[in-house]
């Protein structure tokens, strides 16, 4: 065997999909592929690489790259800019594209050949593949393939990817458009030949640098439709009237009477879905690495390394699985609702609502799913195409409360509270409760409208989208999709999550009391060192240092505050928190717990960041530590103030 | 506005005047950011292309427009931007 130095990225040719969004590409990326590729993200943004390979035949593989469907190659968004830069080689990590494999959904041809008509002026050798050839036919219309790949000067492939039709016709022609590597087209086939300064106009219509020129832009495009019109009549006769398929079923999921009953349920089950049924497996693993941590004491000697291994890394593994349940449930749920084509008419439903305090539509779900855990959240505002709009709906989703704040909300409401009645029907506890998660909700709103009025103004926003036709979901992209949501998860919150709980653990542990009869044996630590020297900062809230370690243990996940202000008060906490709401019960009839306090803390939970699976996630979805440790920052500052006011007023009016 | 623009067009009016289910072409974008009027023309929204408006939301936004076979969901004060003229 020769050796080779070149990397393995190099190695075999790159073909690149390139195609407008919902033209089939993915399902033929997927069937060429057979499923089996990798997904990583590209450097430095969010979007999704999708990179498998491709046997053309028994002893030669090509690289296959799936690019962000695009309606244009003059890059305006982030995943359409990932296209304009991966077809002039211009991301590190891909090399320049050999070959592209154009894909055109034959039920719209004249609308995809207008990316093609910038795809044939760059002068990379492209062949076209021709999808959905099954829904013409439907329709009982034809697309004369010869005559296309006559007009176009590239090979084209018809095939139907969701049956694997036509597939091995692809790569013969990949294969022989590899080995001959010519350019058969004539670029800029588009301009007319009546047109007058034709050199001048192929040097301004670069289609990776648009023009500026607003007039220049409509005359283009106009020159590249009527070309494509021209072309979309020729070889489909039959179909050259935009036909406004028009479906019974969307008119009643748009329509103003069933549109809002049709997605609140839809919602109302999701939510569901994650509150409830995640539970059981989440009981499960928490379950499981509870006996495990039980097991490998028993079974190790006593010492640091134990402690390390059964307070520190089993707890901060389980803190990563206990949220895989709600992240695949919930991109089950919405990997079945966007294939279906129903993500986008319930962001048609509620886009005017949502406008109002500076969101789009799609926030919707991000953010209704936040009130069960920001961690799916977070990741469901992947659906959310505007950067700007996506980056919003993460910063605010952890103002949702969330059901880890629920234990902690109980807690203290059950002590402060009294369990009377209002009126003999509504329960002032519940109404407390109630009020809680509406004061999260709504400062989110408020937050959000902030952030519009002060980012907005920098990036020119705008919403437009095309509605992917209704369908049944293909269960395999469903699947995958839940699969790669959670394998991310794990991949990239592991370590943050783990290092934050043994950090928080070794604080929490050590020094460790050199006698037993130190009055408190958690004071001595370095969080209750922590917690001491906080005080006077915590005080104005009605905190003392005790509360304060109970505040700063829960950092890596909010329920911990229970376990954490437990072993802080010297009281052994049970399943029901019952102890531990005794024992408040009982200070507060000392005066050493007052209501103000109570409820000081309770305003606190509701803003406070103290969730390090939130942040990673946060790292992980913006790639951004200043967007990170912004929302950490804000959180804990409007906690802070949220806190001090509520305290202050408190304690004067009760 | 919209009233200014058909005295002044003639027939010519914005996307929003348009009623739902009826037929329009497309005659200009006009004055919308350069952003904008590349991500539209690139989704066909050009001279002569024809368009019909399948649903609005409530309040009038979004806007579904019918444009080349497929459909563009857009926010009212986008569709102000596209002079159609109804057929």
């Amino acid at each position: 065997m020769t050796t080779t130095t070149s990397s393995p990225t190099t190695s075999s040719p790159l073909v690149t999909l390139v195609g407008n969004p919902n033209s089939g590409k993915t399902t033929l990326f997927n069937a060429l592929t057979n499923s089996n590729y990798k997904v990583s993200n590209y450097p430095g943004v969010t979007v999704e690489k999708r990179e498998g390979s491709l046997a053309l035949n028994k002893d030669s593989k090509v690289r296959l790259l799936d690019l962000p469907g695009t309606y244009t190659l003059s890059g305006l968004t982030a995943d359409e800019a990932i296209v304009t830069k991966a077809l002039q080689g211009l991301i590190p990590s891909c090399g320049t594209p050999d070959l592209v494999v154009a894909v055109i959904d034959s039920s719209n041809l004249e609308r995809n050949l207008y990316v093609i008509s910038e795809l044939l002026d760059t002068g990379i050798p492209v062949i076209a593949a021709l999808t959905m050839i099954d829904t013409v036919e439907e329709r009982g219309e034809r697309v004369y393939t010869e005559l296309l790949s006559r007009s176009l000067g590239v090979p084209v492939i018809p095939l139907i990817a969701r049956k694997k039709q036509g597939l091995s016709d692809l790569k013969d022609a990949v294969s022989k458009a590899l080995l001959s590597r010519d350019t058969l087209h004539k670029p800029f086939a588009w301009i007319p030949s009546s047109y007058p300064n034709r050199a001048q106009l192929e040097l301004r219509a670069n289609p990776f640098e648009p023009p500026q020129d607003d007039e220049l832009i409509t005359t283009i495009a106009t020159m590249r439709y009527t070309w494509a019109r021209a072309i979309s009549s020729r070889v489909s006769p039959l179909s050259n009237q935009p036909s406004v398929r028009h479906n019974s079923l969307d008119a009643i999921l748009t329509s103003k009477l069933w549109g809002i009953p049709i997605l609140i349920t839809v919602f109302a089950l999701i939510f569901q879905a994650i509150f409830l049924w995640a539970q059981a497996p989440m009981e499960v693993i928490s379950g499981l690495l509870d006996a495990l941590a039980t097991e490998t004491a028993a079974i190790l000697p006593e010492g640091m390394m134990t402690n390390l291994l059964t307070q520190g890394i089993i707890p901060g593994v389980g803190n990563v699985l206990v949220f895989v349940p709600q992240i695949a449930i919930l991109s089950l749920c919405i990997g079945f609702l966007e294939d279906s084509g129903y993500l986008s008419r319930a962001t048609f439903l509620l886009d005017n609502a949502m406008r109002k305090v500076g969101l789009q539509g799609r926030a919707f779900i991000p953010l209704l799913s936040s009130f069960a855990c920001a961690v799916p959240g977070i990741m469901a505002t992947r659906t959310i195409p505007t950067k700007i709009d996506r980056l919003i709906t993460i910063m605010i989703a952890p103002l949702m409360s969330c059901s880890a704040r629920l234990p902690i909300y109980v807690l203290l409401i059950g002590v402060i509270i009294p369990p009377v009645s209002l009126g003999g029907v509504l329960s002032l506890q519940g109404l407390v409760l109630l009020s809680l998660y509406v004061l999260g909700a709504f400062a989110a709103a408020c937050i959000s409208y902030i952030f519009k009025k002060t980012l907005h103004r920098k990036e020119s926003c705008f919403f437009v989208m095309e509605m992917p036709p209704l369908r049944l979901p293909t269960a395999r992209v469903v699947l995958r999709n839940a699969y790669d949501a959670v394998s991310s998860f794990i991949k990239s919150a592991t370590t943050i999550i783990l290092a934050c709980s043994v950090i928080v653990w070794f604080l929490a542990t050590y020094p460790q009391p050199s006698s037993i009869d130190t009055d408190n044996p958690v004071k001595t630590t370095y969080a209750g060192k922590i917690g001491t020297a906080l005080e006077p900062l915590i005080r104005p809230l009605g905190f003392n240092w005790e509360i304060g370690f109970g505040i700063l243990s829960s950092f890596p996940a909010r329920e911990v505050f229970i376990t954490g202000f437990s072993t802080v008060l010297n009281v052994q906490d049970d399943e029901e928190h019952s102890t531990l709401q005794e024992h408040l019960r009982q200070r507060r009839t000392q005066g050493d717990f007052s209501t103000a306090t109570g409820l000081s803390l309770l305003i606190f939970y509701v803003f406070s960041c103290q969730c390090m699976s939130t942040l990673a996630v946060c790292r992980r979805e913006t790639g951004s530590w200043t967007w990170t440790f912004g929302m950490f920052g804000y959180m804990t500052v409007l906690a802070y103030c949220a806190s001090l006011v509520t305290y202050q007023v408190a304690v004067r009016l009760l | 506005m919209q009233n200014e623009d058909t005295q002044r067009f003639g027939t010519e009016c914005s996307l929003t005047a348009i009623k739902t289910g009826q037929r329009a072409v497309i005659s200009a974008v006009k004055g919308c950011p350069s952003s904008l009027l590349q991500k539209l023309v690139a989704m066909g929204v050009v001279m002569g292309t024809e368009v019909t408006v399948t649903q609005r939301g409530f309040f009038g936004s979004p806007i579904n427009v019918a444009v080349l076979g497929s459909i563009l969901s857009l926010r009212s004060a986008e569709a102000a931007y596209i002079q159609v003229q109804a057929l």
